[in-house]
């Protein structure tokens, strides 16, 4: 429903897009990518009073709140920031794209799934999530990635792309784990805002058997899907930008 | 708050996936509650109605009032419509009796009539209000207008609250006066306001153009094992743990099945009874969203579901269609109440869906007693209103608009005195029909003990 408020939610969004400036190339590849590839060393906890220089420092004892949702509108802007810098506007045209292929449809289709509240009728701004509001996610994700493979995979060159700034094998052959890891960190970065190596131990090979297990439905698929190495980084990219670590903060 | 938190997270999963009701975890939830077995219908009849061809007829010159007559409707659509005289060349109508029934109802009462014995009907209801926005929250919350904001919750937040906590959809809200204010609200039941739903079906409509299902469920189960580890390290889990059920319950949310409750199409399939050929002119869309309520119910997706019906709004000559936007209305309902009867309830083996499933009607408020110089009828601060559940007395009517100038008359005896009947006395005795205290989201309004059952 395109209540009055949502659609000044939506002009608001416009608006800033039309202000905002595409996020400079980061000059990553797979090689330097990989700077932090290794877990650091595990620190044994310290009193902060044992650290030199902190004896009299005052230690935070507020209480401490649960993770929050992010608000809507910051999540649309890190859609927007994240695929591209364009405007709501524009970055909705690139999703809708010019094939029947439904993959997207208006912002302000999701506003209310999303939890953008609307003060004129009391509906306040979703604290939670729901799992209509986690189909929305989903059904975000999978066109920003989908039309993120199809414009920026396939067409650009590696330091020319907005997410997936790294090359792919010619000829296509299988990664090896260091090749998969290097970019999926430049991935993970872009999108979680850490190194991959940061992350819990299991997250590295829970996305290496996403992507090959892709790889392989997409073996034979037809020329109108994607390929495999394509339907692989698509679902690593919609591992990111659904991932609870990108809605919470 | 915690343990509350993470004892819903547990059952929603429970709830909302019981398709995984084999996985340990999620079996022992499975069941929900049992004051969750009740249902819930609320419909707004926008625009004000015209009570007099339909709750509270008048068929009599009388006072002030002017009857609804052959010089200002249109009577050939009307079926219940006979002639009965009203002066030389006018004919005003002949008073709808069901067979055992003690109501004497309008022509534009439709199918209705023929469920009469379900009826319970409010007139003479004191609105003290011809605004439409203030008759419409005042309908809904019990409470006018202040400052143009509305200062209750709505009747269906309420009941969500009440009943719909673990639902996946607590409640729909289709251009209902839905609002959610009030200390006492859980922030799951929160109204998912949508202006049909259709809208619902963009967000889970789903391309095989580029990669498949099986693709999306791989990430979805990804996500949910990350959910998983992220909450086993984490000092605050419940949100995380939010995400993981909500993950789990996806691939539900996203089968076939649900998203045809989400389709025009597909409703239309599976209610044929609520989509009249031909069509409705005036409320095709009520056929959608009563469909929507009974094939929602039937999975156990949404506790209620409430909606505005197309306007009856009529100042000028369009009042000559006002008695079949009525018909067109309450033959929808009474189509839904049948559906009802044919449906199982989801949860309780044996029984109808319509054992546990509670309608209430209102409006804005009603229209006045005189024909104006364009040939309709204006705001008038009385109203009615119309409940069918097993929870109150069938075949009844309380409170009366007095003889001469329909406007409410005192129904009776309640806590501050001989007065007339008021939304926040039907809204009191519509919670408390469910053993829920009114005090708890309405400042005003007694309960009506007589129209319940005991």
């Amino acid at each position: 429903m395109k209540t009055t408020l949502q659609r000044a939610a939506t002009a608001l969004l416009l608006t800033l897009g039309c202000n905002s400036t595409p996020a400079p190339p980061l000059a990553v590849s797979p090689t330097d990518a990989g700077s932090v590839t290794s877990r650091p060393t595990q620190i044994t906890p310290t009193p902060v009073t044992q650290i030199p220089g902190h004896e009299l420092i005052a230690q935070d004892r507020a209480p401490k709140e649960p993770p929050r949702l992010m608000p809507a509108e910051t999540l649309i802007r890190s859609y927007i920031a994240l695929f591209g810098g364009l405007s709501p506007q524009a970055l909705q045209t690139r999703l809708r794209g010019t094939t029947s292929d439904n993959l997207f449809d208006t912002w302000a289709d999701y506003l209310s799934a999303l939890g953008v509240p609307d003060y004129a009728v009391d509906i306040p701004r979703a604290p939670q999530t729901n799992a209509l509001m986690l189909a929305a996610f989903e059904r975000i994700g999978v066109a920003l990635c989908e039309r993120a493979v199809q414009n920026d995979l396939r067409g650009a060159l590696a330091a020319d792309r907005v997410l997936f700034r790294f090359d792919l094998p010619t000829p296509t052959r299988a990664l090896t784990d260091d090749e998969f890891g290097a970019r999926f960190d430049v991935l993970h970065r872009r999108v979680l805002g850490y190194p991959a190596a940061l992350a819990p131990e299991g997250r590295i090979p829970r996305f290496r058997t996403l992507y090959r297990d892709a790889v392989t439905r997409h073996a034979d698929a037809g020329a109108r899907m994607f390929n495999g190495p394509e339907a692989g980084w698509a679902s690593v990219c919609e591992g990111l930008v659904r991932h609870p670590e990108f809605h919470l903060y | 708050m915690d343990s509350r938190r993470r004892t819903f997270l547990k059952v929603l999963g429970g709830t909302a996936a019981a398709g995984f009701a084999s996985q340990p975890l999620l079996r022992a939830f499975a069941d929900p509650p049992v004051a969750s077995d009740e249902f819930f219908v609320l419909i707004h009849a926008a625009g004000g109605w015209d009570v007099t061809l339909s709750l509270d007829p008048r068929n009599e010159r009388r006072g002030i009032i002017e009857p609804g007559s052959t010089d200002t409707i249109d009577t050939a659509p009307i079926r219940l419509w006979r002639n009965a005289p009203l002066d030389a060349d006018t004919n005003t109508f002949e008073m709808v009796r069901p067979a055992g029934s003690s109501l004497r109802l309008g022509p534009a009462i439709g199918n209705l009539a023929d469920i009469a014995d379900r009826l319970t009907i409010i007139n003479g209801l004191a609105m003290n209000t011809v605004s439409h926005a203030d008759g419409t929250f005042f309908a809904a919350t019990g409470r006018h207008l202040a400052g143009g904001k509305p200062v209750a919750a709505s009747i269906d937040t309420m009941l969500a609250n009440e009943f719909g906590r673990e639902s996946l959809l607590p409640t729909v809200s289709v251009g209902y006066p839905s609002t959610y204010v009030g200390n006492e609200l859980d922030a799951r039941v929160s109204p998912l306001r949508v202006s049909s739903v259709d809208t619902l079906s963009k967000m889970l409509a789903r391309s095989n153009v580029n990669t498949t299902i099986a693709d999306r469920q791989a990430v979805t189960a990804l996500l949910s094992e990350e959910s998983r580890e992220l909450a086993e390290n984490s000092w605050y889990r419940d949100e995380i743990e939010g995400f993981g059920l909500q993950f789990q319950a996806l691939p539900r949310m996203l089968s076939p099945d649900v998203q045809s409750i989400f389709n025009a199409g597909a409703l239309a399939m599976a209610q044929p009874g609520l989509f009249p050929s031909p069509g409705l002119r005036f409320q095709g869309r009520a056929g959608v969203n009563c469909a929507f309520a009974v094939e929602a119910m039937k999975r156990n997706l949404v506790r209620c579901v409430s909606f505005s019906s197309n306007s009856h709004d009529t100042h000028t000559n369009n009042y000559r269609s006002q008695p079949l936007i009525q018909q067109e209305l309450f033959d929808t309902i009474a189509s839904l109440v049948r559906a009802l009867d044919a449906a199982p309830h989801p949860t309780r083996v044996g029984r109808r869906l319509a054992d546990h499933t509670h309608i209430l009607v209102v409006s804005d408020f009603c229209r006045t007693p005189q024909i104006n110089l364009t040939m309709g009828r204006d705001h008038y601060p009385n109203g009615s209103a119309l409940v069918i559940s097993p929870k109150f007395v069938g075949n009844t009517s309380f409170g009366r608009a007095d003889d001469d100038q329909l406007l409410p008359a005192i129904a009776g005896t309640f806590a501050d005195g001989t007065r007339a009947v008021a939304p926040p006395d039907l809204l009191a005795t519509f919670v408390a029909a469910f053993g829920v205290n009114p005090r708890k989201y309405l400042r005003d309004g007694d309960v009506i003990r007589s129209l319940l059952r005991a």
